[in-house]
């Protein structure tokens, strides 16, 4: 009787946390550039413009976050365009009155009809910038200023609209958890997973009553 | 028939004894599966129940940590590729690590870009998912070089045994195998935890309770798990180490016979050849082995003496080949293929060389704290709480993610109330507990070898290198008495309470469990 009442108890605390867990609500990310902000990697004069070849813009991407310096200076204002190959406009955003640091710029999707395959940011007025992310030698991959090639990437961190709980972002991460896996794996997976978890916490609960009651 | 085939059994006729060496070997067989059967037989229901469980919960583990993202796997996968394709152990040399399959994979995956920054999650949408799967489809070779790393000083054993996985895999998509071998770690942690299960069997025979409580504790726990969820290394060395002790306690019970001889030298010899940490357990079990060896004296000197040398000669001959193999036949750069050396190069970069009293420090100061005549300091935080425990806890991934600072504050308040109740426990349980004190002193120094190995290795990989070496996993050769120390803290609350205490430390076990996967996977997937 004891054991049934601790069990009960204990269970009933851990459901209780993961359904507080689970509706925390905070910024869910919609992939990056896969770059990481680890030095200033790209300087951009006032006025000029930066641009680099990239991957597909996720639909759901709401929000680009960058980090960006300024040596003390307010952040001038931003444009940040996301073009496909033809130059076509997918995607832009604009940053005003920013500090610096790493600063969040909402995007306004334009076109769905081709993907991205470059991100450009230009620098209105006459202040420096300088973006965040990883050197790497002068190549295809590599930043255009001013259409100069620079040995650096900089760093894109894309998140999804406003603020979402677990729970919302179940239907994401199903599909998310059956990518770059083995081809067996699929948006199946995930709910085959939590299945599979939940048999193996019946059965040992199961045991745990059978033992040691 | 082949020619060979016809040889053989031409050459099994003319001459008697091959003859009866071919009827005996059979039979030898037959006795060897039967024995197995029935030790496998004995098994109680419900320390089945807990290698499926574990084996399931390791499986899961498996699925949800992206490829590659288990510390090492990529180099512990490279060795085992190696070997399966070429059917030679790496040559080792300053050449390429991985094959092109794998190091395109690698670069696809991002792989680079993720491990150790947190905020990178590697693939997340389809668009990336289709441009990963059309670059894989160029389908570069999976035949490596085989050159030096990490991993390829290392003994064959483990990487051996997944050839089999990666063979076995109805494709080959470098992906599809890795998922097939990471189950054969994942049976190895069930076999581990079942180790366990009956290492507490044979400790605490009159309490069953305390056996499913001990082994399920190990099966949710979540460093354990990471490890297990990948292709590495450790898990045979959590797997022979476990059943080391096992084996010990139970021929300490029963008393050394020949044949407890060839199973408690086989898995000795398993250990040796699945990864050169477990050398750090020989002088305590070869201390345990001489105990052994002086309690059966008295039922007949000639026969202890002969059980005694059985267990030697079983544990050694086989590391005994390997070693002779790495330097006539393979030329692997010595015995130990260059890892031993590796291990206890005292030299530094700078010039230097690492003393004997700086090893000793480093080793007490990583476990203890520092004592007032002590001159150098190494840490800035005591290892104790910050490695151990908190790594214990969960430093997960390529030891880029963890979680909130509050769970290891308060892990540490909840090991003090454990650690009390566990003294309780040890004080309650004492006459059975010193009535083993033998065997039990054997084990401490198989502990003080493993730590002094992991000082020893510690101190020169961090001055030569500025980088950390330690990691809590490498104290994981010792899981039984995580499952001890869980058994004895929930006697200690006394006979009537204790199974319901046991009952909500495994539900925490779980809980752990449960939010180091949800952890893992806003980590990966959020």
């Amino acid at each position: 009787m004891r054991v049934r009442v601790a069990l009960a108890i204990a269970l009933s605390v851990v459901a209780g946390v993961l359904v507080v867990d689970m509706s925390g609500r905070a910024p869910r990310t919609a992939g990056s550039d896969h770059v990481s902000a680890l030095i200033f990697a790209a300087a951009i004069p006032g006025d000029g413009t930066l641009c680099q070849a990239m991957g597909a813009l996720s639909a759901d991407a709401a929000r680009v976050q960058m980090v960006i310096g300024t040596y003390g200076r307010p952040v001038p204002p931003l444009v940040i365009r996301f073009e496909a190959e033809n130059a076509e406009l997918v995607a832009r955003g604009l940053l005003t009155g920013a500090r610096e640091g790493p600063v969040t710029i909402p995007l306004t999707h334009i076109s769905a009809a081709r993907p991205s395959t470059r991100a450009c940011i230009h620098v209105n007025g006459n202040t420096k910038v300088v973006i965040g992310g990883e050197g790497v030698p002068v190549s295809a991959g590599a930043e255009l200023v001013n259409g100069r090639q620079r040995p650096g990437r900089i760093s894109l961190l894309y998140f999804r609209s406003g603020n979402e709980s677990w729970w919302q972002l179940l239907p994401t991460l199903s599909t998310r958890f059956g990518l770059a896996k083995t081809p067996i794996f699929g948006d199946w997976t995930l709910p085959f997973v939590a299945l599979m978890l939940l048999g193996v916490w019946m059965g040992t609960v199961r045991l745990l009553l059978r033992e040691l009651s | 028939m082949s020619g060979v085939g016809r040889g053989l059994v031409a050459s099994a006729d003319i001459t008697g004894r091959a003859t009866g060496e071919t009827s005996v070997a059979p039979s030898r067989l037959r006795r060897v599966w039967r024995t197995t059967r029935a030790a496998i037989s004995q098994v109680p229901r419900a320390g089945c129940a807990c290698f499926v469980i574990a084996f399931l919960n390791a499986a899961i583990w498996g699925i949800v940590v992206p490829p590659f993202q288990v510390p090492d796997e990529i180099t512990h996968f490279g060795y085992a590729q190696y070997l399966a394709e070429t059917g030679k152990l790496p040559p080792q040399g300053p050449v390429a690590q991985y094959s092109a399959q794998e190091q395109q994979t690698l670069g696809n995956l991002d792989f680079f870009s993720v491990i150790g920054h947190a905020q990178m999650h590697g693939i997340l949408t389809n668009a990336e998912d289709k441009a990963f799967r059309a670059a894989q489809g160029t389908e570069p070779s999976p035949i490596g070089a085989g050159g030096t790393s990490s991993s390829t000083n290392q003994p064959p054993l483990y990487y051996a045994l997944e050839t089999i996985p990666y063979w076995l895999s109805p494709s080959s998509n470098i992906l599809t195998r890795l998922a097939l071998m990471r189950l054969l770690s994942a049976l190895m942690a069930a076999g581990t935890v079942l180790a366990i299960f009956m290492f507490l069997r044979e400790l605490l025979p009159r309490t069953p309770w305390c056996w499913t409580t001990g082994a399920l504790v190990v099966a949710f726990q979540p460093t354990f798990n990471f490890i297990a969820a990948g292709v590495q290394g450790d898990n045979l060395l959590f797997l022979t180490s476990a059943l080391t002790f096992l084996l010990l306690l139970r021929t300490y019970r029963r008393g050394l016979t020949p044949g407890r001889g060839v199973a408690l030298g086989a898995v000795v010899a398993a250990g040796t050849l699945s990864k050169l940490t477990y050398i750090s357990l020989v002088p305590g079990i070869a201390l345990a082995v001489a105990l052994l060896m002086l309690r059966a004296m008295p039922a007949g000197r000639r026969s202890a003496f002969k059980a005694a040398a059985v267990t030697v000669s079983v544990a050694i001959v086989p590391f005994l080949i390997y070693a002779a193999l790495n330097m006539v036949v393979w030329h692997r750069g010595g015995p130990t293929a260059g890892g031993i050396a590796a291990a206890t190069n005292s030299a530094l970069p700078s010039g230097g060389t690492i003393t004997m009293n700086e090893t000793l420090d480093y080793t007490w100061e990583l476990f203890l704290p520092k004592l007032w005549f002590m001159n150098h300091v190494y840490f800035l935080q005591y290892p104790l709480w910050h490695v151990w425990l908190d790594g214990s806890i969960g430093h997960f991934g390529w030891l880029d993610y963890s979680f909130p600072a509050w769970v290891y504050a308060d892990g540490q308040d909840l090991v003090y109330v454990l650690a009390a109740l566990a003294l309780v426990g040890l004080v309650r349980l004492r006459t059975r507990i010193f009535s083993m004190f033998p065997i039990f002193f054997c084990f401490g120094v198989m502990a003080v070898g493993l730590f002094g190995a992991i000082g020893y290795a510690g101190i020169r990989y961090r001055l030569s290198t500025g980088f950390a070496f330690e990691q809590a996993r490498y104290l994981f050769p010792l899981a039984v008495f995580y499952g001890l120390f869980v058994v004895l803290a929930a006697r200690g609350v006394g006979r009537r309470w204790a199974p319901a205490l046991g009952a909500v430390l495994v539900v925490l076990a779980m809980a752990h469990g449960l939010f180091a996967e949800t952890l893992t996977i806003s980590r990966y997937y959020g």
